[in-house]
């Protein structure tokens, strides 16, 4: 799922400070289950900002409403009566449901109340830690189910660098080294082999542009070039 | 064949000695250095913003030594600040000026520098950055597209024969060797028996081994001596990298007691 945290205070009662009626919008998905953006946390910032308000004398009025998903227009619509009563409408989603929001209402300033962090997975209760960079080429099978573009700091895809010192990471003696862990799960599984494949430079020709695709049934229907 | 591939064939055995660029634009420390030393050692490898901290570029100093000082120049380049654009105009342009020996380095991560809020490139793996070289060697870049000159390269890694667990480090060993690596210059050791046991462990690499003396200080002279030569009679490597943290003074003492 998507990780994102709560922007500093400080930081969003600035940013709503010169309107009257806000709209904190939550996000029922990836980001409340991360505790950052749900309707829970979406009442909550209300109130904080509702009570930051007051404390400076400003005429504010803050509201909320969670949708399951920022990033679907079938849910983005439950909203729209509700975003014309407001002066600006303060997101909970992440990145991209917070770009959804503002393409939907091209003339009111919609406002990020998250910083979107990582995909991710669920530790524990309260814990999260980043699994996948988005590559578009999967190396998952040759690695052992291990990622090293997103596990190596320096993403290296074809062994470990000079730095891991006892199988820890150069950048904190507290992470492993991403390709120790590699070679111990393929040697566990009987698949050292993998580690021989020499791994050609990746082609970022896709990654580098916004990401765009399509279902072959969507094709089938709406273009006339499959 | 470059005259520092020619001159670890010939000699049997090697010294090398590792310069930083300045933290500013005055090149006249290094060059005076590397005239102290210049006709102790072998090759000068120049450093590339060495442990992630800014530095002068290393190919100004990379050429200027070439044009200068009678020892070869090995130039360092990092992946970590550059994608394989940057790396193969860089590489092009060293060989145009002069310098034709390569050490293709992972690099230190950003984090462990003076500027850890930056963004790291690695764009390639230095296994893909020497993938890249010897196709430049050849005549191509990655994409198999033709040069107009193909420049004349010796390429080596870096080497790292105290991390454990080895295992890991020998499949990067085997693809950098399989990817043109000609020379191996092995990080600081701690001592001889380090290396010994690496060898024990690795087996035959299928290309030389320099291997990293540092002294960290003018009172560690001595003992870096003593396990260079040590290194040195023991048959250990087919040469000596020679560091000082980036101390004029400890260097130059050091290559009075290691060069030729």
């Amino acid at each position: 799922m998507i990780v994102a945290e709560r922007k500093p205070f400080a930081e969003i009662a600035q940013a709503v400070a010169g309107y009257r009626r806000v709209l904190v919008v939550g996000c029922g998905t990836c980001v409340a289950v991360c505790l950052a953006g749900g309707e829970k946390e979406a009442g909550i910032l209300a109130a904080q900002l509702d009570l930051a308000g007051q404390l400076a004398g400003r005429q504010q009025r803050f509201a909320t409403a969670c949708v399951e998903r920022q990033c679907d227009r079938e849910f983005l619509s439950e909203l729209d009566a509700a975003a014309r009563e407001h002066d600006a409408l303060l997101s909970l989603a992440c990145g991209a449901g917070v770009q959804f929001l503002a393409e939907r209402h091209p003339t009111l300033p919609v406002l990020a109340g998250l910083n979107t962090t990582f995909i991710g997975v669920n530790q524990d209760v309260g814990r999260w830690d980043e699994r996948c960079r988005a590559c578009t080429d999967c190396l998952l099978s040759l690695t052992g189910g291990v990622c090293p573009v997103t596990m190596c700091p320096k993403g290296m895809v074809n062994g470990p660098c000079g730095g891991a010192v006892e199988g820890r990471c150069e950048t904190d003696p507290e992470r492993d080294c991403a390709w120790t862990v590699i070679h111990a799960r393929l040697s566990d599984s009987d698949r050292l082999a993998n580690l021989e494949v020499l791994v050609p430079p990746r082609d970022h020709s896709r990654a580098n542009l916004p990401g765009r695709q399509a279902h072959a049934a969507y094709l089938r229907r709406y273009s006339s070039h499959d | 064949m470059t005259s520092f591939a020619q001159a670890i064939k010939d000699k049997g055995f090697v010294v090398t000695a590792e310069l930083d660029p300045p933290r500013g634009v005055d090149l006249g420390p290094l060059m005076a250095l590397a005239g102290r030393i210049g006709a102790k050692v072998d090759a000068l490898v120049v450093s590339d913003n060495q442990g992630a901290n800014l530095r002068q570029a290393p190919w100004w100093a990379a050429h200027r030594l070439a044009e200068t000082i009678p020892a070869e120049v090995i130039l360092t380049l990092t992946c970590r600040d550059r994608n394989r654009l940057s790396l193969g105009g860089d590489i092009l342009a060293a060989a145009a000026s002069g310098v034709d020996n390569l050490l293709l380095v992972s690099g230190d991560f950003v984090s462990l520098g003076d500027h850890p809020q930056a963004k790291p490139v690695y764009d390639l793996d230095s296994v893909q950055a020497l993938m890249l070289a010897n196709g430049l060697a050849q005549g191509h870049d990655l994409n198999g597209q033709e040069l107009a000159g193909a420049p004349e390269l010796c390429l080596g890694a870096v080497l790292a024969p105290e991390a454990r667990p080895l295992a890991p480090q020998l499949v990067k060993l085997r693809k950098k060797r399989a990817a043109g690596a000609g020379f191996f210059i092995t990080r600081p050791l701690s001592g001889p028996d380090a290396l010994k046991t690496f060898l024990q462990e690795a087996g035959e690499l299928g290309a030389p081994i320099i291997a990293g003396v540092q002294a960290k200080n003018p009172e560690g002279v001595a003992a870096a001596a003593e396990m260079a030569k040590a290194i040195r009679a023991g048959g250990l490597a087919q040469g000596l990298h020679l560091s000082a943290s980036g101390d004029p003074e400890t260097l130059a003492s050091l290559v009075e007691a290691c060069g030729r």
